[in-house]
């Protein structure tokens, strides 16, 4: 290959975004491909020479300066490749020496990573270790999507500097995390070891900690709730020949006999219409995704997790089909030009209708919600349509995101509710009608928008009504509802702390740890335990007040107005108290985090009581002789019960937390390679079983 | 002094979650007695079936309810 005279270096994030950079900026729109070792770069050819080198998100890392791994506190730390801190980034390596030779033969150096915190600091670590103090010569393209117009326009307009308060903000956060959570980390891990002579990994950090708390104490007030039972009256009424429910005034009847004697009062009589109560709203279009709407919306409608929802709008993004999806803005700028990606979009079939309609006004003006980032606007579709077939979670969220975009331009949608008083016997019962006058936006968001219509006949004041049937329904109070990975998300948010990059990763890393399980999150034993163990020696760690003060502090970097200097060693003097404390009740702390580990290990196993003798647990066991798991009693060693049952011996088998729908038993979850999980419901004479057997 | 539903450290009669969900089943009972008129015992019947009810108070409810004080 011939050598190339000097040109200018691009570097990016990711090898899908050099791709899309470098096709963008070739003139002809062929850049050439080159892979050295392994590491795919792009050679395009603008107003000069351009060779555009993608990273693998973070190549350097803040790591211990020098020591062992098995004390702290440390407080030494200084950045260095990823490969030398990670088993398994060996990789790190080839690509670093891969950019360091072709920054070599650069004279022009361009930061053209993603415009934020992590993007920012990306590309600063690439230009001043990779390619050697280059961080205060280097331009920067800043871009919300990755079409080709607006990457041009970006090359065209480069920003003269690095975006330097963020890469303060990005590396002082890094460095701020990496304190905390090896610190603390370390502390607890070395504790339980010491104590028990078994190493478990146990985690830490600075919002990790507080977003456990909020987690153990919502399930502190479920596990001590005690349902109240109160009771409400429905009734059917009988409205010129057509039946229609009818609720009781008191919403909330607290005791049985005052229902009852209602109910008898009511039952079958007719009562009179006291009142028609009309009333017309206007309900607003939605505004525009910020990164948690979107997380949230896509877990409302599809169940897909914020960190799984993410990571398909960053590959959506990649392929310059949406925009920047890491946004806290619900703001759209005239600039993206609404008309020009509506036209574009209107190309697809399915949303033609749609884009129609929008076309046809003459001023297209977005509902925008309040909050607005500085680096990027809402997500919006580019008006690029898919060049390659998409899988089906990735179609769902190209399609919410579309359809979003075009709802937020409706109309507002036109509704009218009913409210007729009915009086029986001096008990006055309520008929609710609602409809829709005008749809507006809804038709534009109609895949998720609910439409439930109740119409009632034209009625008047004065008219009879009979309520046919009076129910008395018994209700109780219901405890507060579990959190799930969005409303975690959410609570994180509104509490301020973890940024809309890290928040996602952190729910992902306490299922990791096992401190928490299932969708509708239930703490763990180890969850309580770690959370307990933090509360009593180390009580800041977990505070929500200290992880936003220092949340606050780093958004003033970013503005300039604080100093990572001051922010760091504001850390260091918050730790360094707390971790002599911490060792100095080192033992008591090890005991109560191994009898916790012991305890959540043989959670782990444990199914549920045993069907047979009622008193004993089901566990999974392995047999001495020959290894073999299975399922016994625990009342077995005490000679009282012999219940046993066989297990598959492939794969991992762990309890479902679920019962068998048809049996009662507890399920058991089975992973196997190669094949999707299933349950096993382990009753030989579970009824679905034989039905299953019987239809075969 | 160990807690009389499970084996942690009580500072009294129960550890202190045990504790917090006996404190909350006795607060409720006078709701339940309104609503129903049932008696104590009757009432732990209750709440230790009730679905809605939390683990910790359903084992001191099932305690209680063995014991003399149910």
């Amino acid at each position: 290959m011939p050598p190339l005279e000097k040109y200018v270096l691009i570097v990016t994030e990711k090898p899908e975004a050099a791709r899309r950079i470098a096709q963008a900026l070739d003139k002809e729109g062929k850049p050439e491909k080159v892979e050295e070792n392994g590491v795919p770069y792009f050679r395009a050819v603008r107003d000069r020479n351009l060779v555009v080198v993608p990273a693998l998100g973070h190549l350097y890392t803040v790591v211990h300066e020098r020591g062992r791994r098995s004390y702290y506190p440390v407080f030494n730390f200084k950045w260095a490749p990823r490969h030398l801190a990670e088993r398994g980034a060996k990789n790190i390596q080839t690509w670093i020496e891969v950019i360091t030779k072709l920054a070599d033969g650069a004279d022009e150096f361009i930061a053209a990573c993603d415009y934020d915190l992590e993007g920012s600091l990306i590309g600063y670590c690439i230009l001043k270790y990779a390619c050697k103090n280059k961080e205060n010569d280097a331009k920067r393209m800043k871009f919300s999507t990755l079409t080709k117009s607006e990457l041009e326009k970006a090359y065209e307009e480069l920003l003269p500097n690095l975006d330097f308060g963020l890469i303060e903000a990005g590396k002082t956060r890094h460095e701020v995390d990496w304190l905390y959570g090896i610190n603390l980390s370390r502390a607890l891990t070395l504790a339980a070891k010491r104590w028990s002579g078994r190493y478990t990994t146990l985690s830490t950090g600075r919002v990790q900690g507080p977003t456990l708390r909020f987690l153990v104490e919502r399930e502190k007030d479920i596990q001590c709730f005690v349902p109240t039972p109160f009771w409400n009256i429905k009734a059917e009424a009988e409205v010129k020949r057509s039946v229609y429910e009818a609720e009781y005034e008191k919403a909330k009847i607290e005791m049985q006999a005052e229902a009852d004697t209602i109910v008898r009062a009511c039952s079958g009589k007719s009562g009179k219409i006291k009142r028609v109560e009309v009333k017309k709203f206007r309900q607003m279009p939605p505004v525009p995704f910020d990164v948690g709407s979107l997380q949230a919306e896509a877990y409302r409608l599809f169940g897909y997790t914020p960190r799984g929802t993410l990571n398909i709008a960053e590959r959506l993004y990649l392929e310059a089909l949406i925009s920047y999806p890491r946004t806290s803005s619900q703001k759209l700028p005239p600039v993206i030009d609404y008309r020009v990606i509506i036209t574009s979009l209107s190309r697809n079939r399915k949303f033609r209708k749609s884009a129609l309609t929008l076309l046809k006004k003459t001023e297209l003006k977005p509902n925008e919600g309040k909050k607005s980032d500085p680096a990027h606007p809402a997500v919006y579709p580019t008006g690029n349509l898919p060049e390659r077939p998409l899988s089906d979670p990735e179609k769902k969220i190209f399609n919410l995101v579309v359809w979003r975009f075009m709802a937020v331009f409706g109309e507002p949608a036109v509704k009218q509710s009913v409210k007729l008083t009915v009086d029986v016997n001096a008990h006055m019962f309520y008929l609710r009608g609602k409809q829709i006058l005008k749809t507006g936006w809804m038709s534009l968001y109609e895949p998720y928008v609910k439409t439930e219509e109740v119409i009632l006949p034209p009625i008047k004041e004065g008219e009879t009504v009979r309520l046919r049937k009076v129910i008395r329904e018994d209700k109780f109070i219901n405890p507060p509802s579990r959190y799930n990975p969005s409303s975690l998300l959410k609570k994180m948010e509104e509490e301020g702390i973890g940024t809309k990059a890290t928040r996602a990763d952190i729910v992902e890393t306490l299922y990791n740890r096992n401190y928490i399980l299932e969708k509708r999150i239930f703490v763990t034993g180890l969850g309580f335990d770690v959370t307990e163990v933090l509360n009593e020696y180390c009580p800041s760690v977990i505070s929500v007040e200290l992880t936003r003060e220092l949340e606050r502090k780093m958004e003033q970097i970013q503005n300039h107005e604080e100093n990572r200097e001051n922010v760091l060693m504001t850390a260091v003097d918050q730790l360094k108290p707390l971790l002599t404390e911490f060792k100095t009740q080192e033992t008591a702390i090890g005991e109560a985090l191994s009898n916790a580990i012991k305890k959540a290990r043989l959670e782990e196993r444990t199914i549920g009581k045993c069907p047979h003798c009622g008193t004993g647990k089901l566990m999974i066991l392995y047999s001495r002789k020959t290894g073999k798991r299975f399922i016994g009693c625990t009342n077995y060693f005490k000679k009282l019960c012999e219940t046993s049952f066989p297990l598959p011996q492939r794969g991992t088998v762990k309890p479902e937390r679920k019962d068998c729908h048809s049996c009662g038993w507890p399920l058991l979850l089975v992973r196997m390679k190669g094949r999707r999980p299933w349950r096993l419901c382990f009753n030989p004479d579970c009824p679905l079983k034989k039905e299953r057997k019987a239809a075969s | 002094m160990k807690c009389k539903v499970c084996d942690k450290e009580a500072v009294d009669d129960y550890c202190e979650a045990h504790e917090r969900a006996y404190k909350n089943l006795v607060e409720k009972y006078d709701v339940w007695k309104r609503a129903l008129g049932v008696s104590w015992k009757e009432y732990l019947r209750e709440v230790a079936k009730n679905e809605y009810t939390g683990s910790w108070v359903k084992e001191v409810a099932e305690k209680l309810a063995e014991t003399r004080e149910g």
